[in-house]
């Protein structure tokens, strides 16, 4: 087994540390850990080449979050972008959400491709000119320019986190959306910056009774009232905001009783779920902890209705990845737009699809060597003892270093987005 | 990191190959084991950067699950130190000091078999690392204890001399007094506890 080696991302700035396609799937947005946020756009597809589909190419780059030192706690906030959230578009104007650690900020990407000239009291280069020298009067007119695309912070909501935020969730409502750290959850109004509403506090009075934490949390896609959030031991709790404004009581909790079978020290921590999302359908969550994917139906708390393993074959290797860190690795999940697939990362530059319909299941590799354009993704597998095939990998052959965290499902079609380490791959399903 | 004995990877790789059935004293030496990995990672989350709370929290159960299966001497109520990490209360490290203080007492009295807990299926305990035992018993045990101590965890594979050393701060084995592990450990120790 591979040690993780830190030296082989190269620039580390470029680690891709979110991924988050739009409502129409026409802009792909990525964070990385140096506090970008960089914006791809899909091609028109033009009429002369209907079989070639839309290419996704850079629309926007811009530096959303800062590293910034906490001088009271001495302690470095990271610049890290840990989640982008898109709002559904109102105008011509895009407009997202990204977060860091500790503050969450509204951005507005928008087109500029006219400017006004003219101006009166101004020169070309915008220096005032003398009034004595203005003999006439004339109206300003807007002339064509290159097209820019501007990102401009519209928002900033600051100082609602003791904790490191890990989710935020834009509501049905379009008008309000929670953040969740590692113990708290608060509500947000777009418009109002310097107040937020806290809507779940697990925080114990004495923190040394502290347990379990806040892993992930999530708005209901139709009902503005309800959301998920699940924990580090393995639990989802949705709650109704109209039951009453401090959800500390849950109105279901779902969580899976343990297999005696497959207990051992770090049973607690494989069952740390490190992503939650529900299905676009919205009767559904899908839940990612260490070493499976979960289907929960929502009328239904005692069990999921289907486990997909992801793998299996690190069960026997827990103590080694315990060791090295790997263990504490979270995963996302995702669904497809009809909600029939669902799509995670592994190690090894590995990604996993699991059809629920079918149950079928396969493994991808997203690597450069794959990856030439128009080329189809092959199946990989991995042997997980006795003799070893071909095309399979062996278990102890895996690196542990190129982990898929963040994968992205267009929201109708058939189009992926996987960030391997620094770098993305979008894969389109091959046209007949 | 405790510097060049730090245990490789491929070393932990083969012996997970091998069978390894549960004796007592394979077990404690897994349960050692990943109490050194722990508190590894404890102290390594002391860093510029507000150490990760899930992780934290996910060590300090796991901790208490080690703690759990281990035999253990009544403890002694001693008040917890907090240990702050900036203006968070992070003090939930003083209960792994109060582990350790609960831990140091039970070597104190000669050992009893485990408990037979969990069913660790298919792993293989890695071989107790002689550095961190080292210097936990020189450091804390009394010269009558160390000999009792010993007997219960089987060191042929690793040790380099025919016999243990004789009671006293060891000279030239891998952790004299003074030498770069040794003030590793006593730091780890002392911040843990707040001493």
């Amino acid at each position: 087994m591979n040690y993780p080696d830190e030296n082989t991302y190269g620039n580390k700035a470029d680690i891709i540390s979110t991924v988050e396609f739009n409502h129409t799937g026409e802009l792909l947005a990525t964070g990385d850990k140096g506090g970008r946020v960089v914006i791809f756009q899909r091609e028109q597809e033009s009429k002369n080449q209907i079989h070639r589909r839309g290419e996704y190419n850079v629309y926007s780059t811009f530096q959303s979050h800062e590293p910034e030192f906490d001088y009271l706690k001495s302690l470095e906030i990271e610049e890290k972008i840990n989640k982008i959230r898109w709002l559904p578009q109102q105008n011509a104007a895009y407009f997202l959400l990204s977060t860091n650690d500790k503050t969450v900020k509204l951005w507005k990407v928008s087109e500029r491709d006219k400017r006004p000239e003219g101006y009166n009291l101004k020169d070309e280069e915008g220096r005032l000119r003398d009034p004595a020298t203005i003999t006439t009067l004339r109206v300003p007119v807007l002339r064509p320019m290159d097209l820019m695309v501007e990102a401009t912070p519209r928002r900033v909501f600051a100082n609602a986190h003791t904790y490191h935020i890990n989710s935020i969730s834009v509501n049905s409502d379009y008008e309000t959306y929670m953040s969740a750290d590692d113990l708290r959850i608060n509500l947000w109004n777009f418009e109002i910056t310097n107040q937020s509403f806290n809507i779940v506090d697990i925080k114990p009075a004495n923190m040394e009774e502290l347990t379990e934490v806040i892993t992930a949390a999530e708005f209901h896609p139709h009902h503005c009232n309800t959301f998920v959030y699940s924990s580090s031991k393995g639990t989802i709790r949705l709650c109704d905001m109209r039951a009453s404004a401090l959800c500390d009581r849950h109105t279901k909790f779902f969580e899976e009783p343990e297999d005696p079978s497959n207990r051992s020290f770090f049973s607690e921590i494989i069952s740390s779920i490190s992503d939650v999302k529900f299905s676009h359908s919205g009767r559904y969550i899908m839940t990612r902890d260490y070493l499976t994917v979960k289907v929960w139906d929502l009328n239904m708390e005692n069990r999921p209705i289907e486990t997909y393993q992801v793998h299996d074959y690190l069960r026997s290797k827990l103590c080694s990845l315990y060791e090295n860190d790997c263990i504490f690795d979270k995963f996302e999940c995702v669904w497809n737009g009809s909600d029939s697939v669902i799509m995670t990362g592994s190690y090894n530059n590995f990604f996993r699809m699991f059809d629920r319909n079918t149950k079928r299941d396969v493994t991808l590799e997203a690597s450069r060597e794959n990856s030439k354009p128009r080329a189809i993704l092959k199946p990989r597998k991995v042997c997980v003892g006795g003799k070893r095939r071909k095309d399979e990998i062996s278990v102890d052959s895996l690196d542990f270093s190129k982990k898929i965290l963040h994968t992205a499902w267009h929201p109708s079609e058939n189009i992926i987005a996987v960030a391997a380490t620094n770098n993305l791959y979008i894969f389109q399903d091959k046209v007949n | 990191m405790v510097g060049g004995l730090k245990r490789k990877h491929s070393d932990l790789e083969e012996e997970e190959e091998e069978r390894w059935e549960w004796s007592p004293a394979g077990l404690r030496s897994y349960q050692q084991a990943l109490l050194r990995i722990s508190l590894d990672k404890v102290q390594r989350s002391l860093g510029p950067r507000a150490p990760s709370l899930r992780r934290h929290v996910l060590i300090h159960n796991t901790l208490q699950q080690l703690q759990a299966t281990l035999p253990l001497a009544p403890a002694p109520a001693l008040p917890p130190e907090p240990l702050f990490l900036g203006e968070e209360d992070f003090s939930l490290s003083a209960t792994i000091g109060s582990i350790l203080r609960e831990l140091e007492t039970s070597m104190d009295e000669s050992p009893q078999n485990p408990v037979a807990p969990l069913s660790l299926q298919n792993e293989v305990p890695p071989q107790p690392d002689p550095v961190f035992l080292e210097a936990l018993s020189s450091r804390y045990l009394g010269d009558s204890g160390l000999d009792d101590f010993f007997l219960d965890i089987d060191t042929s594979v690793v040790e380099k001399e025919p016999a243990w050393a004789p009671p006293e701060p060891p000279h030239n084995l891998f952790c004299a007094p003074g030498s770069w592990e040794w003030n590793e450990l006593d730091h780890i120790m002392e911040i843990i506890l707040g001493s």
